[in-house]
């Protein structure tokens, strides 16, 4: 006993040690690869430089926030109308990607999934420079990215939940001499409905913060204002845009916090 | 209508059966069968307590009754509509004359009591008015008559989810009545509840029953509970049925061997 517990005891440090040597080496390959060789330490100015820099940004063009209340709206319209567009098309989705309700298995449940997948694994970025070179700048090329970006965490939520429903309501429905319809609309969506409430508000709230960042490439909106300020030098504005980006966001989460709460 | 099934329609002390099971037969997919093919009758007014172990087939034969599972062969005959052969629709309006009480209750969660209640009509209500949720006025009054019949009254608007479990199957009983079926399937009503409420809510059940003079097929595993209320008992093992007869008449060697062990 206490031979295999020491034996034990000696392999479990051997790779604890191994774990953290590789680990560390890791660590100090990338700090030499991109920190020390690929940092142009030549064009790095002195500390004073730097501070220059930075104070720049403040004190913020206070007058200038006024005139941010268009971009900062245009910014929470395009989060809310793509997670709307969003919520639409991932009813079809779900229905695709759920195993036990998928209309015919072998076709459409591979259909919603890779829908899903494409959707998570491009960045909401490359959509918005997709939709960007596709309709032009603006936010309706926003909207678009949003939405896209949007469907596969909506429909995956949802076909999850589907996925898992009690079968007992349904069985009770049809026994009652239930239609489809009926069986759908009183056993199922109950079932399905306050979780996809609770994605469709978690969703938004993300998307505030997405809609600001696409607006960076051409979205529109308050991130677009950010990045043309930056571009002519105008630091200061810049900075109230970042104020009213963070203003937006906290508001963002805090309703949809407080929402998440009530519909519980 | 087969002279065999007039015959029986005539049959026992001068009441009619209203449910005519023959030679109902199921396998699954997975390959036992379920039911060797069962025949049985359930006349007027008449409580019949289905009594086997759990595997026997009692389950499956009651929704191969209201064809919830789709029997493989077999006659079923509910006040001389044959159902097995009917067509999706024409099977949904026979479902509205039964009713059928589960083991855990089968409500909608999300709903109030006084909605469940309400599910119970669907079968008469037409698609825009289910979707709204718009019942008859006379609907609602009967949900809520019912509602107090169970003991459920004061719970009307209290949600499915907020209730116990003698409370839910209370709801899933008044949900069961307001379709006025001509007859009720009853699948192991106290066996997820503690015993002494199960018991409450059997002898409520039964007494109710008898008023309202409808005929019911109850599976039990409880055989104590089984002979304290039905009128008949039918037994089964492996997807056969195995005894048939009186209550009163049922004795412990009988249900010895019924159960194949000592009682």
């Amino acid at each position: 006993m206490v031979e295999s517990y020491k034996l034990m005891k000696k392999k479990k440090t051997l790779y604890t040690t191994l774990i953290l040597v590789v680990f560390f080496a890791v660590l100090i390959w990338s700090v030499y690869g991109v920190l020390i060789r690929d940092t142009n330490w030549s064009k790095i100015g002195s500390a004073k430089e730097v501070w220059e820099a930075v104070t720049r940004f403040f004190p913020p063009e206070w007058a200038y926030t006024l005139k941010l209340a268009k971009p900062t709206l245009d910014t929470f319209l395009i989060a809310v109308l793509g997670t709307f567009i969003a919520l639409i098309l991932s009813v079809p989705v779900a229905w695709f990607a759920a195993r036990n309700f998928t209309p015919f298995f072998p076709v459409t449940y591979p259909l919603g999934r890779l829908v899903m997948t494409i959707s998570r694994s491009v960045h909401e970025i490359v959509w918005a420079l997709i939709f960007v070179a596709a309709v032009g700048l603006g936010p309706f090329a926003g909207i678009i990215a949003l939405s896209m970006r949007s469907i596969g965490f909506t429909s995956k939520l949802t076909a999850e939940q589907i996925e898992n429903i009690d079968y007992r309501p349904i069985e009770a429905i049809r026994a009652v001499g239930g239609n489809p319809m009926q069986v759908f609309f009183y056993a199922t969506i109950p079932q399905v409905l306050p979780q996809f409430i609770g994605t469709a508000i978690f969703q938004w709230d993300i998307n505030i913060r997405r809609a600001t960042i696409i607006g960076i490439v051409g979205g529109g909106g308050l991130g677009l204002v950010f990045s043309q300020k930056m571009a002519a030098y105008q630091y200061a504005q810049a900075t109230a845009c970042l104020l009213a980006i963070l203003l937006l966001v906290l508001v963002g989460e805090y309703t949809s916090t407080r929402l998440r709460t009530l519909i519980q | 209508m087969t002279s065999e099934l007039t015959q029986k329609l005539k049959n026992r002390n001068g009441k009619n059966a209203i449910l005519i099971v023959e030679n109902l037969k199921k396998t699954y997919p997975s390959g036992e069968p379920a039911l060797k093919g069962v025949s049985l009758e359930v006349y007027e007014e008449e409580f019949v307590a289905l009594i086997g172990l759990s595997g026997a087939g009692k389950s499956t034969l009651l929704r191969c009754i209201n064809r919830l599972v789709e029997p493989d062969s077999g006659k079923v005959y509910l006040d001389g509509v044959e159902l097995t052969s009917l067509d999706k629709k024409r099977l949904r309006e026979a479902r509205r004359n039964m009713g059928m009480i589960f083991q855990e209750f089968n409500l909608v969660e999300r709903l109030t009591v006084l909605q469940n209640i309400l599910t119970g009509r669907l079968g008469y209500i037409g698609f825009w008015r289910s979707l709204f949720r718009k019942f008859p006025r006379k609907d609602i009054e009967r949900a809520v008559e019912l509602a107090d019949l169970v003991g459920m009254k004061p719970y009307i608007y209290k949600r499915a989810d907020k209730l116990s479990g003698g409370q839910r199957q209370r709801v899933g009983i008044a949900r069961a009545l307001i379709q006025e079926p001509k007859f009720l399937l009853v699948d192991e009503p106290t066996s997820s509840l503690d015993p002494a409420i199960g018991h409450d809510v059997m002898d409520e059940f039964h007494k109710t029953a008898k008023t309202l003079g409808v005929p019911v097929l109850v599976s039990i595993h409880d055989v104590n509970l089984a002979l304290e209320y039905a009128d008949r008992i039918i037994a089964m093992r492996n997807g056969e049925k195995i005894f048939e007869g009186d209550a009163k008449g049922v004795t412990r060697e009988k249900l010895s061997e019924i159960y194949q062990y000592e009682i």
